[in-house]
């Protein structure tokens, strides 16, 4: 069975082309349309794969996401990729701290989303 | 374009049109009062109580003239400059109806192009699901000899698919920067109902935050290089921003 790959973020473009282009390389989809969202559903007991994030979404953003599943039980070696059009130093070292796995500037090549994601996931 | 009531601050400034400034009259009835004192004292000394008396009415009543003049003068802002301090407080109010088209305006963008970018990603899924679907009944229904160039034809088909699908989170990228240019015109916006307030209100002065902190804050608002880049050039700086790798596993 596929790996799940759980993206989350508030663009609805994202959502689905990331959805299409994660499809087409083989791997399952699941979205989340905020942090809340996302939290819901993994303490609803789904568990992922590997996790992509945005950084800026409404209420809670990428990094306090990061935390918060770091936090939960079972997620702390869940593999989360941010994905952002942020660059700043200063912000990467955030999500490294929060123990982010790493980090992909928005527009992302289809190709490295699919490269970072198959290091990531080299059995999905 | 919408017409918003007058602002508060611009209401304000009306009012005060008909409102004597009050430090100058003061200052001028001072200088009459102590006039007519002085005429008074002198009266009392040169000549009877009765006379003095009278000397002060006639000293009271002589002190009018420089003092209505002294009113005139000084006692209130010239009406064309209060006039024009209406007008400006209006003005600025009126701002507002642009800043909100503006924002309004990305609005109405950042929809558009996310309805064509999701038709357009269903379809390039829908394209790839299709030339899947024909390569696969290439392989089972045509002569093995034929298949390879019928094939290849389908792949080529399907080949640009992936790359139009990752150039589309130009949609969100567009989206992030709309929603930038809308907080900035957020914060032109309270600057300028501040100003306004301002033209009414001496006490205002220390309650009008300045121009530099906004532009900072401006700056702590961006959320991708390029705006950060765009701030600095407009700041007269040194544009180069180190980006980092695109791609950074930790």
């Amino acid at each position: 069975m596929a790996t799940t790959v759980f993206i989350v973020d508030d663009s609805a473009t994202i959502l689905m082309s990331m959805e299409a282009i994660l499809t087409k390389a083989g791997y399952a989809v699941a979205k989340a349309v905020s942090g809340e969202d996302a939290v819901t559903k993994l303490q609803g007991g789904f568990k992922p794969g590997l996790i992509i994030t945005d950084i800026h979404m409404g209420a809670m953003n990428g990094i306090e996401l990061i935390k918060k599943v770091r936090a939960m039980a079972g997620f702390q070696f869940v593999p989360i990729l941010v994905v952002t059009t942020e660059s700043q130093q200063s912000k990467r070292d955030e999500a490294r701290a929060a123990k982010a796995t790493g980090w992909l500037v928005k527009p992302v090549q289809p190709d490295d989303l699919t490269r970072v994601v198959k290091q990531i996931l080299p059995h999905g | 374009m919408t017409d918003f009531p007058p602002s508060a601050a611009a209401a304000s400034v009306r009012s005060a049109e008909h409102d004597a400034s009050p430090a100058i009259p003061l200052a001028a009835a001072s200088v009459l009062a102590a006039c007519v004192a002085a005429g008074c004292v002198w009266a009392a000394i040169r000549f009877d109580p009765m006379g003095g008396v009278a000397a002060a009415g006639v000293a009271a009543a002589l002190s009018v003239l420089p003092g209505y003049w002294l009113g005139r003068r000084w006692g209130a802002f010239p009406g064309r400059a209060r006039k024009l301090m209406f007008r400006v407080a209006d003005e600025l109010a009126q701002y507002r109806a642009f800043t909100r088209l503006l924002r309004d305006q990305g609005d109405r963008i950042t929809e558009t192009t996310e309805d064509a970018a999701l038709v357009i990603v269903a379809g390039l899924r829908d394209i790839d699901a299709q030339v899947a679907q024909v390569v696969a009944q290439i392989a089972a229904e045509v002569p093995l000899q034929a298949q390879d160039p019928l094939q290849r034809m389908a792949r080529k088909i399907g080949d640009p698919v992936v790359e139009m699908l990752g150039k589309l989170q130009f949609q969100d990228v567009t989206r992030q920067q709309l929603a930038f240019l809308s907080k900035l015109s957020l914060v032109v916006d309270a600057h300028m109902i501040a100003l306004a307030q301002q033209l009414g209100d001496r006490r205002s002065l220390d309650r009008v935050g300045e121009f530099k902190q906004m532009f900072a804050q401006a700056l702590d608002d961006c959320v991708m290089p390029s705006q950060r880049q765009d701030h600095h050039v407009a700041s007269d700086l040194d544009p180069t921003e180190e980006a980092g790798p695109k791609v950074e596993l930790f």
